[in-house]
């Protein structure tokens, strides 16, 4: 392992990628801001003086990431085809948490513009509450995944959306892929691997691959409605990297047989997301 | 039921390993001399798809859905054509250009059926079985597309 922005001398250089293949790149990270518990219910309720919290941070990141070469010397300017900043507010904590993920089809890896996103997302919203709250901590910046490019998909494990206070998205095991000869097989079956009524959900193929997600379980009581359109929101606002659901054409099939938004689903189902078939 | 259980075992395969056509041609026919013709398509892996180069492909299917995806597919062409025997045989992981991918064998008293089954099984298996292939370019990896083209192939057979 060498650091590609040092050359043969030891010196700082931009590393050529003009020869680099083109693919498709995305990283997400996420980072915290941890306040006074009256501070967060201001953001809250919108009742701080400088208007718009999340609003304002929200724009903040998605600016700091398209100007990430800017700020970082050896990076390279990128054509972002999309940067999305969320924001979940932990009472129990009396927190913001801060995800970024930024996509592109590139040579580039994307991981230091969502890094940035969510640090200057964090400064932001430092300076919309520092007039109530000097004391605020902006912590646990860090990389939750990256995929595309040589140098492999990278996944972290207890990131700040996964907690364990947050029994949500359990068995998040890394794609089931058995090497040469087995690539990309799935293994079916499991059961759930939490007590309550639960749904098991498979991403598979080239969706598994993207989002960085193979297998989860989801608490049925997670659901607002009990159908797959139900199924997607409650999985989106449990895992930002399910996001991904609702791009590209993705297929559903609810317990091996193909289903739609409108399908219902109970204790026990598999529901299994993935690309337009190729086989044959 | 019954039959359901027995195509469902013998006649359609999802496998790693190579298979012979000749081998389940034979198979098809044995002890049957009422089937007029048998038609036997073989799918290869070729060494050019979306990108040149291609050095291998890794097929990655749906366990379960896949084999009754299939079955589902056989029992139409049975309905629609008048067929004496069908063989599925698609094979998954790790294949190398000029590997035979997939066996659709189609026996019928008449050749019409038979050619008209086969390539209708072919069609639907190709938009709707859960396969995925992955090829390994010069230039890397990455996942094959669908094709507008397939679809279409298969909008032929709607009534």
């Amino acid at each position: 392992m060498s650091l590609t922005h040092l050359n043969a001398r030891g010196e700082a250089h931009m590393v050529d990628v003009a020869d680099k293949p083109e693919s498709r790149r995305e990283a997400s990270a996420s980072g915290r801001i941890t306040m006074l518990p009256e501070t967060l219910a201001l953001i809250a309720e919108g009742g701080l003086p400088k208007g718009d919290v999340l609003a304002t941070a929200r724009i903040a990141g998605i600016q700091a990431a398209k100007r990430t070469h800017e700020l970082i010397p050896l990076c390279h300017a990128l054509a972002l085809s999309k940067v999305a900043i969320d924001f979940s507010l932990n009472e129990a904590e009396s927190s913001v948490e801060v995800t970024a993920t930024c996509r592109l089809n590139g040579r580039t890896g994307v991981e230091m513009e969502a890094l940035t996103a969510v640090s200057v997302a964090c400064l932001t919203l430092y300076d919309m509450c520092k007039a109530v709250d000097k004391g605020m901590v902006i912590d646990a910046i860090r990389l939750d995944t990256k995929t595309g490019g040589k140098s492999g998909n990278y996944h972290r494990y207890g990131g700040v959306g996964e907690t364990a206070d947050m029994p949500v998205v359990t068995g998040a095991e890394g794609p089931i892929v058995t090497g040469q000869g087995h690539d990309g097989q799935v293994a079916v079956g499991s059961r759930c691997d939490i007590a309550s009524p639960c749904i098991r959900v498979k991403c598979l193929a080239e969706l598994r691959e993207r989002l960085g997600v193979g297998e989860v379980s989801v608490p049925l009581s997670e659901l607002e409605q009990h159908d797959v359109g139900g199924l997607k929101v409650a999985l989106k606002a449990l895992d930002p990297r399910l996001a991904g659901l609702d791009e590209g054409r993705v297929m559903c099939a609810v317990n091996q047989v193909m289903a739609g938004d409108h399908t219902p689903i109970t204790d026990d189902d598999e529901v299994a997301f993935f690309p337009p078939v190729t086989g044959g | 039921m019954a039959d359901d259980t027995q195509r469902y075992d013998s006649s359609i395969r999802v496998q790693e390993a190579p298979f012979d056509a000749g081998v389940e041609q034979h198979a098809l026919l044995a002890g049957r001399t009422d089937i007029g013709a048998v038609v036997c398509f073989t799918g290869l892996v070729r060494d050019f798809n979306e990108r040149p180069e291609i050095n291998a492909l890794t097929l990655e299917h749906y366990p379960g859905m896949t084999e009754s995806a299939l079955a589902t597919i056989v029992t139409e062409a049975e309905d629609r054509w008048a067929l004496d025997g069908v063989r599925v045989i698609h094979r998954i992981g790790r294949l190398a250009p000029g590997d035979p991918i997939v066996l659709v064998a189609v026996a019928s008293a008449h050749r019409r059926a038979a050619f008209e089954a086969c390539d209708f099984i072919m069609d639907y298996l190709k938009t709707r079985a859960p396969f995925w292939k992955k090829e390994h370019a010069a230039e890397g990896d990455y996942w094959v597309s669908e094709r507008h083209s397939d679809h279409q192939d298969a909008s032929r057979w709607k009534a």
